[in-house]
């Protein structure tokens, strides 16, 4: 009988079973459960319609506000306000709202509420960012998150897997958000990979800190996949250990496990990715866009917003000036992330470039506020989207990029490969 | 959904449906509520169904589509309460985005895929879905298509009424840590 791999084994250890197969319906235990401003009155009020006033674990359901802070408009304050309410209500201990925030997924990686060979689900799209940590991190909507805050469970469909082995070395300013668009060029985002586990391994991803994997597994939710994966190892090990909320065991596929397909990639080959307007699978090196003009440079999200990204930028940036026709805004993923970049001195370096630095939160990646796209935008973004709209005015194109290609580019105000500074 | 046969009008996309373009992001934050979130639902889909109630006046039984239904990354409900409030029964597609199949099983509206139905259906085609064969027939031409059967626990959470009133009996009974 073949092995499982590492996604099969997670589900299997919890849900009671020595074994899963793909396509099999289980109910797992959960071991976290995150849900935020946005939708985490409607989780609550769901969870109050199963017939319970409390939580399975106050411990292990986790509240942050991300969405909407520092709140834009009245009618956002009041709906912040009502969700301070109902947050205390239930005595969730580890509530990280506005001034302690940051956006979901990197809070929830950063104070160790995810764990290798566990399970973790948000109420956001990009949960599958937990499985940088050798967690199984899944998106889910408002029910099951409630229906997982009333009893610890959560439904599954048993994934196929698919691996990616990345081999050789990375080129300097080439960065995980460089493979991920790669991949989503190769693979494309509408159908190849939709209900796929995607597993992560090869030495060019034990190359990666967990900042790059994070990266990673973040857009698989992207690819349409149902979760990306990096089996842990020392880096994780020493990552988790002062933070981490539980113990937990190391974890890998069996070498026999069976992969709906493997793809192997050299990541030597790869340079600066850019994905076009409007469509994520859009997506060229760099040196097909080399000289394009754009006015709004932006880098934040749960995709980049970290540290290793924002060191990237002040590497770049440092002593010189942001070109006077691109307004440049940086958000970082987190307060911790915010402090860590000024202990730094990153920030510093920075504000003196010419960037524009805001608190954290997800910011114009919901196209909500923080400097929103207006009619005429040509944006690069280290973000995750580029539909029409995403970042505000449905008249806006939206480039997607590393930090490095964004940083570079800011200097010149067209398109620039960092590689060549 | 104690019918086994149902019969109606469909919808046919011409390309991808995105959860963004299906409920607009201006009611993102509206509460879940079927009639409230059908009043715009597929309103950025095409022009036709800009105006309020514009999806739900046209009088659509199913909807036909073709790979990552409801794709795009959004997690939220009013996707598929949106359409089931505008009297939506059935949803035929290659592939759904794996989001939005979990609430419409949640929810108790049927995602069933059947390859290339979008190849042998016309907006406005009467269609008749049979949850006992497994089948998909197209009234005005006769063409039948298999659809893939719903997996049991699928059906049983339909029966109940959806996710909150089947976990819901399961808590009251006591039986909750019980499901594997």
């Amino acid at each position: 009988m073949a092995g499982m791999t590492i996604t099969e084994k997670i589900m299997a250890y919890n849900s009671g079973r020595d074994k899963v197969k793909p396509g099999e319906l289980v109910w797992t235990d959960v071991f976290s459960v995150m849900t935020m401003d946005y939708l985490g009155k409607s989780t609550f009020k769901t969870l109050h319609e199963l017939g319970k006033t409390e939580v399975f674990d106050r411990e292990r359901v986790i509240c942050v506000s991300d969405h909407l802070v520092p709140p834009p408009t009245p009618a956002f304050a009041t709906m912040l306000n009502q969700w301070r309410q109902i947050v205390k209500e239930h005595h969730i201990k580890y509530f990280y709202d506005l001034g302690r925030q940051g956006i979901a997924h990197q809070v929830m990686v950063e104070n160790g509420h995810v764990l290798p060979g566990k399970i973790s689900i948000g109420t956001d799209s990009h949960a599958n960012t937990y499985g940088a940590v050798g967690a199984v991190g899944n998106a889910v909507s408002v029910t099951d998150a409630a229906v997982a805050m009333a009893i610890g469970k959560c439904w599954f469909r048993v994934p196929e897997s698919v691996k990616f082995y990345v081999t050789g070395k990375w080129q300097p300013y080439v960065m995980a958000k460089d493979l991920s668009l790669h991949i989503m060029g190769m693979m494309h985002w509408n159908g190849h990979l939709i209900y796929k586990a995607l597993e992560y391994a090869g030495p060019a991803i034990e190359a990666l800190d967990i900042a790059g994997r994070m990266t990673l597994c973040n857009m698989t939710v992207d690819l349409g996949a149902k979760n990306g994966i990096v089996a842990p190892d020392q880096k994780t090990i020493d990552y988790l250990r002062p933070v981490q909320k539980g113990e937990w065991e190391m974890i890998a596929s069996d070498p026999d496990a069976h992969y709906d397909a493997v793809y192997e990639i050299d990541v030597t080959n790869i340079g600066p990715t850019v994905a076009l307007p409007d469509k994520l699978d859009d997506v060229v090196p760099i040196e097909k866009v080399v000289g394009r003009k754009f006015n709004k440079a932006f880098v934040g999200t749960c995709t980049n917003g970290r540290l290793e990204d924002i060191a990237i930028l002040s590497q770049i940036l440092k002593g010189k000036q942001v070109h006077p026709d691109v307004n440049f805004i940086l958000v970082p993923a987190s307060q911790q992330v915010y402090l860590d970049a000024l202990r730094a001195g990153y920030i510093t370096d920075l504000v003196e470039a010419g960037v524009a630095v805001d608190t954290p939160s997800c910011a114009s990646c919901a196209g909500i506020h923080t400097g929103v796209a207006g009619d005429g935008d040509i944006i690069l973004s280290a973000g995750n989207r580029n539909m029409k709209g995403r970042m505000g005015s449905k008249n806006a194109q939206i480039y997607l990029t590393s930090p490095a290609v964004v940083a570079a580019s800011a200097l010149t105000g067209v398109i620039t490969d960092p590689r060549l500074l | 959904m104690t019918e086994k046969i149902i019969r109606g009008k469909c919808w046919v996309a011409s390309g991808y449906v995105m959860a963004y373009d299906m409920v607009v992001q201006k009611y993102w934050t509206d509460p879940v509520d079927k009639q409230l979130n059908s009043r715009y639902i597929m309103s950025g889909v095409a022009p036709e169904f800009e105006a309020e109630n514009a999806f739900k006046n046209a009088g659509y039984t199913f909807i036909v589509a073709g790979h990552n239904f409801a794709g795009g990354g959004k997690s939220i409900e009013h996707v598929v309460t949106g359409l089931m409030g505008a009297g939506i029964k059935a949803v035929f597609a290659d592939s759904f985005s794996r989001l939005q199949f979990r609430n419409a099983t949640n929810y108790g509206l049927p995602f069933i895929t059947v390859k290339d139905l979008v190849s042998v259906c016309q907006t406005g085609d009467e269609l008749e879905f049979n949850m006992e064969t497994n089948t998909v027939k197209n009234l005005r031409t006769g063409e039948v298509r298999e659809t893939a059967p719903l997996a049991p626990f699928v059906l049983e959470v339909a029966e109940a009424g959806g996710l909150v009133e089947f976990v819901k009996r399961k808590i009251a009974d006591g039986t909750a840590h019980l499901l594997r």
